[in-house]
């Protein structure tokens, strides 16, 4: 594969349970901050409270009147389409605003025609779509027109070109929790074939019911149960405790573009987007397995010319699911082999939960903060490793540190498995 | 515009300023339309939706079909009203 045009990031933008903007994520991971909180259903709803890491305090207009003065067209045409817009909407469109700020890729910047919008995610308004069921279905109220535009993930492909005059091609795509991943993917794949010179990716944020809470409930895939007075403790990936994700709201959005083109605008080089893969195992279910996580770092790491002992820091998919953590633990030995505990391995989800289509993003974000930040951040609740082989950052404590490479995982039900390698900003 | 008519037509317009953003409420006039205030056929649509519920009436979509203006519209759910839908409670609440 060939390694030109190298592919670089120009803008981040980024809303968890932890921060509302990039400069706040940052300082949050280093400081070891948590999203978990104890969520009691809705009146009327069914189920228990539950342990979840929802973004609170945030108000989408507000995020508009921040952007309003340097994108006053732009903003004006979010405002008329988020008023009505599906929360999942709110989170996508705000994170995009600031990463296409960061990127100052603003209409006029380009050939509109050569910049693209991938959006990662599937199922992206569960939530609107209970809640109409639930207003229709019960005869209190009838259905909104919107909510044919809301049933369609395309929705955010749609209202992001439309906001940022971006015309060239632009999909959704959907890898279960390796969206992120799978969006990136595309993306990297796009421009190095020249079919995009800059290309926004969104990690979704999927904006789930107590129907889909239940269901992964059942499917002993969700943790939480047993701590809800101690919220923040609840997630523990690769700790022997670990019992199950924890849904956490978020979404994040990068500028991926070509080098050359960002270099003649003069755009900042936050980073670098080296090799990806995206590798599936076969299997429509839930398991992962070992030899389909070593296939996609080991791909990842031939698209980026790599070898094992180039990779500093490894951001796990680290769910906190046993069988999850077990298999990436497995994957990470096999790959790395005798230098596997010379690699930093931590899991954002500890703070901020799973973001299921969002986490690749968002985890892709946390990357490039930490190295170009000179940090580590802690794995919170890991307390007692499942491996004690690896280098774990464990603990709420970052560590010191700028590895100048980092490699980060993301899997997904139904056998999907992508790993990308990530360069430090030259900043 | 008789009285009912006017009242729904409070109704109708309160709607059009929750849909459409950025609506100065003088220009919610009855001779006016959706299209005329910066909107488009999804906002049109709510605003029928979101005002017969608030009166209390299911009408088949046809019924709202071909109105050229808000007053319009407010005429033609009066004139469902008038004829015994429970929402005129609704409507003077």
């Amino acid at each position: 594969m060939s390694l030109e045009p190298r592919i670089a990031v120009t803008g981040m933008g980024v809303i968890t349970s932890i921060a509302a903007d990039v400069p706040s994520f940052s300082a949050a991971l280093r400081a070891g901050r948590s999203g978990l909180q104890t969520v009691s259903p809705r009146a009327g709803e069914p189920g228990p409270p539950r342990v979840l890491a929802p973004v609170t305090g945030f108000s989408w207009r507000e995020a508009m009147e921040r952007h309003a003065d340097h994108f006053p067209e732009g903003c004006a045409r979010a405002v008329k389409i988020l008023r009505a817009a599906p929360r999942s909407m709110h989170l996508g469109v705000c994170a995009a605003l600031q990463a296409m700020a960061d990127a100052g890729l603003w209409p006029g910047c380009g050939d509109e025609r050569r910049i693209g919008v991938i959006v990662g995610g599937s199922n992206l308004h569960l939530r609107s779509a209970w809640d109409a069921v639930h207003r229709y279905g019960d005869g209190a109220g009838q259905v909104s027109p919107r909510h044919a535009l809301h049933l369609l993930d395309t929705l955010h492909v749609g209202a992001l070109t439309e906001i940022f005059g971006c015309h060239g091609p632009s999909l959704t795509v959907g890898g279960a929790s390796a969206s992120g991943h799978v969006a990136l993917f595309q993306a990297f794949t796009w421009l190095r074939a020249g079919v995009l010179d800059a290309c926004l990716v969104l990690g979704a944020n999927m904006d789930l019911s107590p129907l889909e809470l239940e269901a992964f409930n059942a499917l002993g895939a969700l943790g939480g149960e047993g701590w809800e007075t101690r919220p923040t403790a609840a997630c523990r990936p690769f700790d022997r405790a670990h019992g199950g994700f924890i849904w956490g709201e978020g979404s994040g959005a990068v500028v991926l573009e070509r080098a050359d083109r960002a270099v003649s605008r003069g755009a900042a080089r936050l980073g670098e987007l080296l090799g990806v893969s995206l590798v599936m195992d076969g299997n429509h279910l839930p398991d992962s397995s070992v030899a389909g996580e070593v296939r996609a770092m080991q791909e990842a790491l031939a698209s980026a010319a790599r070898v094992p002992a180039d990779i500093g820091y490894l951001n796990a998919h680290g769910t906190g699911t046993p069988l999850g953590d077990r298999t990436e633990c497995a994957a990470i030995r096999a790959v790395f082999g005798d230098g596997a505990g010379r690699v930093a391995v931590n899991a954002t989800k500890s703070m901020i939960g799973h973001s299921l289509s969002a986490a690749g993003v968002i985890e892709f974000i946390a990357c490039l903060l930490q190295m170009n930040g000179g940090f580590l951040h802690g794995t919170l609740n890991l307390d007692d490793p499942i491996d004690p082989t690896l280098d774990f950052v464990a603990g709420p404590v970052a560590r010191a540190g700028a590895p100048a490479i980092a490699m980060s995982n993301g899997f997904g039900f139904g056998g999907f498995n992508s790993s990308m390698v990530i360069q430090r900003g030259e900043i | 515009m008789n009285a009912l008519t006017q009242r729904v037509f409070d109704v109708v317009k309160a709607h059009v300023l929750d849909v459409l953003t950025d609506i100065d409420p003088v220009e919610v006039t009855p001779e006016t339309s959706i299209v005329a205030l910066g909107g488009n056929s999804l906002d049109r649509a709510e605003v029928a939706m979101l005002s017969m519920e608030t009166l209390g009436l299911k009408l088949p979509r046809t019924a709202v079909v071909g109105v050229a203006c808000l007053g319009e519209l407010a005429q033609v759910l009066s004139r469902h009203l008038e004829v015994g839908a429970p929402g005129l409670g609704n409507v003077t609440r």
